[in-house]
């Protein structure tokens, strides 16, 4: 190291044996990570390739059965339709988090936190009662003179089901960005002539975006596997795929065929968000240019 | 040398034939054990839960104290789970209730052929042994409809429950995972066809039948949600077991069976491949074949006892729903088991596709 950079790298100059110091920390973690997802996973896959005989037999059957497509397909868009409801609803709740004094605060974080508590199942079926053709939500709309609709057993109450359950997913990490927001900053655009809208679009929600890509990436990856909501909630054509890997393995004990089925969904998740990771750079970079 | 060699073979003689009188002494009677036989050892049960499993513990419990066992109880059965055991030679599972298909499906693989002299299947109803099983009780698959509904003109039988013309309203199916053979086969009927002389292709016109009750059709996923959908009245139709209807109907579901051609199910009791006491698991199922055990059984899950001899006392609202008497006997369909168990693969898997809205 060149003297005329003393303080760039001080510490590991004077003890090499520091710079070892991050990763034993992580050690744990990646120990951890390494036991129950890495070998699991490695598992599956070499299940999928290795079951009943070695080959690619399992992925020539997933791709030649419609039905698997139709429900992958499926599986994606009832995750961005999950995953857009929660957008909509997190962002003004999250902005109002930030905008409130400690204590109406407060109650906001726990409304937030409540639910997350309560398991998801229970959430699940509270669902069900208020959205059954018997249910409140029904009964409530008849009493009013409406005809009542249908909504359990429908994607629509899939969607409603499952954005209730992620919805903390979207909200927190939206709130911890939004935090981080100097708020003057609008004041600075709107005295510089911007209406409240365009100061809003041009300033604050360029800067929110980091907080709206993280927590989409959270919601709609949690969205892809999700099993008991679909399956309370939903009828035969709101399965998920994550209930035909259910049927491979736990019925017909195709674990093969269920790990070619993982290994699909986790494929074509990676190559979706490879495809998204540049615009979300791109804006994100936009952002701090402005 | 000869001599030797004479002597040898007629002591080794001796010994067999010493060995099989022994054997036939101990001929295990259906619901007895030796005092103190299995102390400090531990079984495992495997079951459904709820009060089905509870039933089945409060029916072992002469045998635990008896016997000085102590039983564990776990569950759900999972085929998938006992594979996994079996497969890594780490079998937990020492006693395992399951659907009626497994048994026969994975006969030698992952259930053992059972040893009949280690059993007392004397007292068991004809034609339910399985060369891997024995019968945990018996049950029906019966066809309930809403009486405010239908009033003066009630869906009779199967071939109602399939024509939505004549009976309009909206149908609840068994979707809890694998297809119903007896089901399958009524659909298949309407079809006009043969439920004797099925053939893989035939499983396609039998679920079609069923495609064709429609987008409103409810596939419930556990007996919970059937009794559910009877007691909110949101099914006017629905495929339910005779445990969860009788539940249902007790909290005041205005629903009734339509018996003819009610569907016979027999949860069967297994021993795993593998178990660690193979004459441990064989002493509780010959326990819990007992008469005793299987009124104790019957009393508290209103499920029908599989020894001829029990006599179980029961309310009026829990015998409505037994399957035993001589008349639901009679009404009573057996599904085409030799045409299930090796087709068994494939029907799940056409059954999964329409459950996924294929």
């Amino acid at each position: 190291m060149s003297a005329s950079d003393p303080i760039a790298q001080p510490a590991a100059d004077a003890r090499p044996g520091r710079a070892w110091r991050p990763f034993a920390l992580t050690a744990p973690a990646i120990i951890l990570l390494i036991a129950v997802i890495g070998y699991p996973l490695l598992t599956i896959v070499l299940r999928s390739l290795s079951e009943p005989e070695w080959g690619l037999q399992n992925y020539a059957w997933f791709f030649g059965a419609p039905v698997n497509l139709t429900v992958l397909q499926r599986t994606f868009t009832i995750s961005a339709w999950v995953t857009l409801v929660c957008v909509i609803a997190a962002y003004p709740y999250a902005y109002l988090m930030t905008a409130v004094g400690p204590r109406v605060r407060l109650v906001l974080v726990l409304c937030v936190l409540i639910p997350f508590w309560v398991s998801g199942v229970v959430r699940t079926l509270s669902w069900v009662i208020l959205l059954q053709d018997s249910g409140v939500i029904n009964s409530l709309l008849r009493s009013a003179g409406f005809s009542g609709v249908k909504l359990i057993r429908t994607q629509t109450g899939v969607v409603i089901g499952m954005a209730q359950v992620l919805l903390p997913f979207m909200i927190l990490p939206l709130y911890s960005v939004m935090q981080g927001i100097d708020l003057r900053l609008m004041r600075a655009a709107q005295s510089l002539g911007a209406r409240p809208s365009r100061a809003f679009f041009t300033v604050y929600l360029p800067l929110s975006l980091p907080g709206v890509y993280a927590g989409a990436i959270i919601v709609f990856i949690l969205s892809l596997g999700f099993y008991i909501t679909p399956a309370l909630l939903g009828g035969p054509r709101s399965t998920m795929l994550s209930t035909l890997v259910q049927t491979q393995v736990l019925s017909l004990l195709q674990w093969g065929r269920g790990g070619a089925m993982g290994v699909v969904l986790l494929v074509t998740t990676f190559v979706l968000l490879a495809l998204a990771a540049p615009v979300m750079r791109s804006r994100h970079r936009e952002a701090g240019r402005r | 040398m000869l001599k030797t060699k004479a002597l040898y073979l007629s002591a080794v003689l001796a010994l067999g034939v010493l060995a099989t009188a022994a054997m036939a002494q101990e001929k295990p009677v259906a619901g007895e054990v030796k005092e103190g036989s299995l102390k400090g050892k531990t079984l495992t049960l495997v079951s459904y839960g709820g009060i089905y499993q509870d039933g089945q513990a409060a029916a072992l419990k002469e045998f635990v104290e008896k016997s000085g066992v102590t039983l564990l109880n776990d569950g759900p059965t999972e085929i998938a789970k006992l594979q996994a055991q079996v497969e890594s030679g780490n079998v937990t599972w020492d006693v395992v209730d399951t659907d009626d298909l497994p048994p026969y499906v994975y006969c030698g693989k992952l259930f053992q052929k059972l040893d009949m002299t280690k059993l007392d299947v004397s007292k068991i109803p004809e034609g339910q042994v399985g060369e891997c099983s024995v019968p945990a009780m018996n049950y029906g698959v019966v066809l309930m409809y809403n009486t405010e509904k239908y009033k003066d003109n009630p869906p009779k039988s199967w071939a109602d429950f399939f024509d939505t013309e004549k009976f309009p309203g909206v149908r609840g199916i068994d979707g809890s995972g694998s297809p119903t053979g007896g089901l399958l086969e009524q659909a298949f009927k309407v079809a006009g066809g043969d439920p004797k002389a099925m053939t893989v292709a035939d499983i396609d016109k039998a679920i079609d039948v069923v495609r064709k009750l429609g987008p409103d059709t409810i596939f419930w996923k556990t007996g919970a949600e059937s009794q559910q959908l009877a007691e909110s009245g949101e099914a006017d139709m629905l495929m339910m077991w005779t445990g969860r209807a009788m539940t249902a109907v007790k909290n005041g579901a205005k629903y009734t069976p339509a018996w003819q051609d009610w569907l016979v199910v027999m949860d069967q009791m297994t021993i795993p491949v593998g178990v660690k006491d193979t004459d441990a698991s064989y002493a509780l199922l010959n326990a819990y074949l007992g008469k005793g055990a299987q009124e104790i059984l019957a009393q508290q899950t209103s499920y029908t006892p599989i020894n001829n001899d029990a006599q179980p006392k029961v309310d009026a609202s829990v015998a409505a729903f037994l399957t035993n008497t001589p008349e639901r006997q009679k009404q009573g369909y057996k599904q085409n088991f030799k045409f299930w168990v090796p087709n068994f693969a494939v029907a799940q898997e056409k059954w999964a596709a329409l459950m996924a809205g294929n």
